[in-house]
C-alpha cells in the first residue's frame, strides 16, 4: 500500500481539510455563544466569491481576503441581527443566509464575471504564494507538510491551539462559557450576554469566508457557481464530531479532509484488495456524524443555552 | 379575529409585498433590464398574462403548475413536521429516496397494470417516511437534534443514490448514469393539455386537504400541534408526545418522498444523476411563508412557483441571471421569520 499511504497524502489532506477547519472553528465560535449556525456554507460561498472577485480587480490575493472577510461580516451581521434583535429561529436564519449566499454569488458572478470571460479576458485569480523559504523545506516532517502550501494552511494549523487557549484561559473565554451555557444567568452575573453573542456571530463569518477565500485564492484560483459544495455542512459535522472542542473540531475536520485526499487518491484503485466505491467514502464524514450524534461511543454535549434566545 | 389583529396582518403582508418588489425590481435594475418589461415577462412566464407572442399562457401555466405541485407536496412535508416542532430540513434527501424507489419500481416489468402506479406512488412515499424515521428515533430516544441530522441525512441520500444509480440501477442500454424510463404503466398521465404538469397536481392539492383534515378536524392532529406548540404542556396533559413527534416525522418524510416519486411517474420517468433534490429546500420557504397551515401552504407554494417561472422567463429572453428568484425567496424567508416571533410564538 505504499503508494497510497504516504506523506504527500497528507500533505494533500491538510490542504483538503484547511477550509474545513476555518469553518468549522468559526462555526465553533458562534454555537459556543449560543447561537447556532447552519450559514456556514452560505458564508464560505460569498467568501470564495468575494475573494476572487477581489482578487481578480485589484490583482492583489491580498484585496480579495479583506473583501471575503467583508462579506463575511455582512453574511454574520444579518444572522446577529435576526437571532438577537428580531429573534428569529437560528435555524431559519441560516438556512436563509445559505439561500441569499448561493443567490447572490450566482448572480453577481454572471454579473461581473462571466461577462469578462466571453470578452476573452482571463478569470484565473492571482492567489497567494505558496512557501518558499528553503530553511521550511528542509525541516523533517513540516517541509513535506507546508510543501506548496499557502500561509492559510499554517494559519488552520495553529488556529485551534490560539482558540483553545483563548477560550479556555481568558476572560472573554469564560464568558462564552457562562453565555453559551445558561445566557440568563449570565446576564444576571453582568456579563454582556448580547455583546458577547454578536462577536461570536462575527468572528465565526470572518472565518468562515476566510475558509470561502482559501478555495479561490489558494486552491482553485478561480470562482465557480456554488463552489462551496457543501464544505459548509461537513465543517458543521466537524463541529459536532469534535464535541464543539476547538481541538476536537480540528481534528475532525482534518480526519474528514483526509477522506477526500484519499477519495482523490484512489479514484476507484482498490484498497485493501477492495473495491471501495467513491460516494461510500465521501459518505463516511456524515454517517459518522450521525452515528456520534447517536451516542453510541460517549454522549455529545451541546452548549446547554444552544439556540435558544 | 379581532379586527386590530387583522389589520397588523394585513400591513404585515403589505410590507412583506413592498420588500419583494423593492428587491426584484433592484436586481432587475442591477442586470441592466428596463424594469416595466421585466415585469411583463415575468408576468407571461408566470401565468400567461398580458397574452405574449414568446410563451403562451398554457406553456406559461404548464410550468408554473408543475412546479407547484412539487413545491406544494415539500412544503407540506416541512409544515407537518414545523405543526409538531420539529424542523425537517431534510426533504431534499427524503424526495431523493422516494424518487430512486419509484424509478425502480416503475421499471420492474412484472407488475399488473391497475397496480403499477399506486404502487409507484406508495412506495416512494414509504421510502421518504423511512428515510425521515431514523432522525425521528434518534431525536426522541437519543435527544439528536432533527436539524443536524436531518442535514446529514440529505448528503448520504445524495450519495447513496448516486451510488445505486451508478453502479446497480443504470440503464444497461446506455451509458449515461441514469435509470432505463419507467413503464407506460407507471406513469401518471398528463393533465388536460399539459405536457408537464401530470395528475400528480391534484394529488398534490388532495393532500393538502387530507393534511388540513388531519390537523384540524382529528384529535390526533389536535394532539400533535399541542406537541408542537408546548411540549412540557402536551407531555403533562397526558398526551403522547413521543409518538406524535414520530408520526409527524412519518408524514413529512413521506410527503417529500412522494414528491420524489411524483416528479418520478408524472415528469421525468427516470432517476438520474443530479435529479432535482433543491425542490426539498424550496419547501421550508413554502412552509414558513403558509404559516405552516395547509390552505395557505398552497396558496404560497403557487406565489413562489410563480415567482420561479416569472423569472425564468425573464432569463430565457434577456438573460438576466434566473437566480433572482432565489435571493427574493431568501429575503422573504428572513422577513416572515423575524415577524412570526416578534409576535411571540416560537417554534422549533
Amino acid at each position: 500500500m505504499g503508494e497510497v499511504f504516504d506523506l504527500q497524502l497528507v500533505n494533500t489532506a491538510l490542504r483538503q481539510a484547511t477550509p474545513l477547519i476555518l469553518a468549522a472553528l468559526g462555526g465553533l465560535l458562534s454555537e459556543r455563544t449560543g447561537v447556532i449556525n447552519i450559514g456556514l456554507e452560505g458564508k464560505i460561498l460569498m467568501g470564495a466569491f468575494a475573494g476572487a472577485y477581489g482578487a481578480l480587480l485589484t490583482g492583489s490575493p491580498w484585496v480579495g481576503l479583506a473583501g471575503a472577510i467583508l462579506v463575511g461580516l455582512l453574511l454574520a451581521l444579518v444572522h446577529a441581527v435576526a437571532t438577537q434583535e428580531f429573534r428569529t429561529d437560528h435555524v431559519v436564519s441560516g438556512v436563509a443566509i445559505n439561500l441569499l449566499a448561493l443567490g447572490l454569488s450566482t448572480y453577481l458572478f454572471r454579473q461581473l464575471i462571466l461577462p469578462r470571460e466571453e470578452r476573452g479576458e482571463s478569470s484565473v485569480v492571482q492567489g497567494f504564494a505558496p512557501f518558499q523559504a528553503d530553511w521550511l523545506q528542509r525541516l523533517p516532517l513540516l517541509g513535506a507538510l507546508l510543501k506548496d502550501q499557502t500561509w492559510l494552511v499554517l494559519f488552520a494549523m495553529v488556529l485551534p491551539f490560539g482558540l483553545f487557549w483563548l477560550l479556555n484561559h481568558t476572560r472573554w473565554g469564560l464568558r462564552v462559557y457562562a453565555v453559551g451555557n445558561d445566557a440568563i444567568k449570565a446576564r444576571t452575573m453582568g456579563v454582556p450576554v448580547k455583546q458577547i453573542r454578536y462577536l461570536g456571530v462575527l468572528l465565526s463569518g470572518v472565518l468562515a469566508s476566510m475558509a470561502g477565500a482559501f478555495l479561490t485564492l489558494a486552491s482553485a484560483d478561480q470562482f465557480r457557481e456554488n463552489m462551496s459544495a457543501g464544505r459548509g455542512f461537513i465543517a458543521l459535522a466537524a463541529l459536532i464530531f469534535g464535541r464543539w472542542h476547538p481541538l476536537g473540531a480540528a481534528a475532525a475536520a482534518f480526519g474528514f479532509g483526509f477522506f477526500e485526499a484519499l477519495q482523490m487518491r484512489l479514484q476507484g484503485q482498490p484498497l485493501f484488495g477492495m473495491q471501495l466505491p467513491t460516494d461510500l467514502l465521501l459518505m463516511l464524514p456524515y454517517l459518522l456524524t450521525v452515528v456520534a450524534l447517536a451516542g453510541s461511543f460517549g454522549r455529545m454535549k451541546p452548549p446547554a443555552d444552544l439556540g435558544n434566545p | 379575529m379581532r379586527p386590530t389583529a387583522t389589520v397588523c396582518w394585513l400591513w404585515q403582508a403589505l410590507l412583506g409585498a413592498l420588500m419583494v418588489l423593492g428587491v426584484l425590481t433592484l436586481l432587475i435594475a442591477l442586470s441592466h433590464q428596463p424594469i416595466g418589461a421585466s415585469y411583463r415577462i415575468m408576468l407571461q412566464g408566470a401565468i400567461g398574462l398580458p397574452p405574449g407572442e414568446q410563451v403562451s399562457p398554457l406553456d406559461a401555466w404548464d410550468g408554473t403548475l408543475h412546479d407547484m405541485t412539487l413545491l406544494l407536496l415539500t412544503g407540506l412535508s416541512v409544515a407537518v413536521a414545523l405543526q409538531a416542532g420539529l424542523f425537517n430540513i431534510g426533504a431534499a434527501g427524503q424526495l431523493l429516496m422516494g424518487a430512486l424507489v419509484a424509478a425502480w419500481l416503475g421499471t420492474q416489468p412484472d407488475i399488473p397494470r391497475g397496480l403499477h402506479l399506486p404502487l409507484a406512488l406508495v412506495m416512494g412515499a414509504l421510502a421518504g417516511a423511512c428515510w425521515a424515521l431514523i432522525p425521528a428515533l434518534l431525536k426522541v430516544g437519543r435527544g439528536a437534534h432533527e436539524v443536524i441530522t436531518t442535514i446529514m441525512f440529505n448528503y448520504i441520500a445524495l450519495y447513496l443514490t448516486h451510488w445505486l444509480v451508478v453502479d446497480y440501477l443504470k440503464d444497461p442500454s446506455g451509458a449515461a448514469p441514469q435509470t432505463a424510463p419507467v413503464l407506460a404503466s407507471a406513469q401518471l398521465p398528463a393533465l388536460g393539455n399539459f405536457s408537464l404538469t401530470s395528475w400528480g397536481f391534484v394529488l398534490a392539492i388532495l393532500m393538502a386537504l387530507g393534511l388540513w383534515a388531519l390537523l384540524y378536524r382529528t384529535v390526533w392532529g389536535y394532539e400533535l400541534r399541542a406537541t408542537g406548540a408546548n411540549r412540557d404542556a402536551a407531555d403533562a396533559a397526558g398526551i403522547p408526545t413521543r409518538r406524535h413527534l414520530i408520526g409527524a416525522m412519518l408524514i413529512s418524510g413521506a410527503l417529500a418522498g412522494l414528491a420524489g416519486a411524483v416528479e418520478v411517474c408524472g415528469m421525468q420517468y427516470r432517476f438520474f444523476e443530479g435529479f432535482p433534490s433543491e425542490y426539498g429546500f424550496d419547501g421550508i420557504a413554502v412552509a414558513l411563508m403558509g404559516a405552516n397551515h395547509p390552505a395557505w401552504t398552497i396558496l404560497s407554494a403557487f406565489v413562489l412557483s410563480a415567482l420561479r417561472n416569472g423569472t425564468y422567463n425573464l432569463h430565457v429572453i434577456t438573460g438576466a441571471p434566473k437566480e433572482i428568484a432565489i435571493v427574493v425567496q431568501a429575503v422573504l424567508i428572513l422577513y416572515v421569520a423575524a415577524l412570526r416571533l416578534r409576535r411571540g410564538r416560537l417554534e422549533g
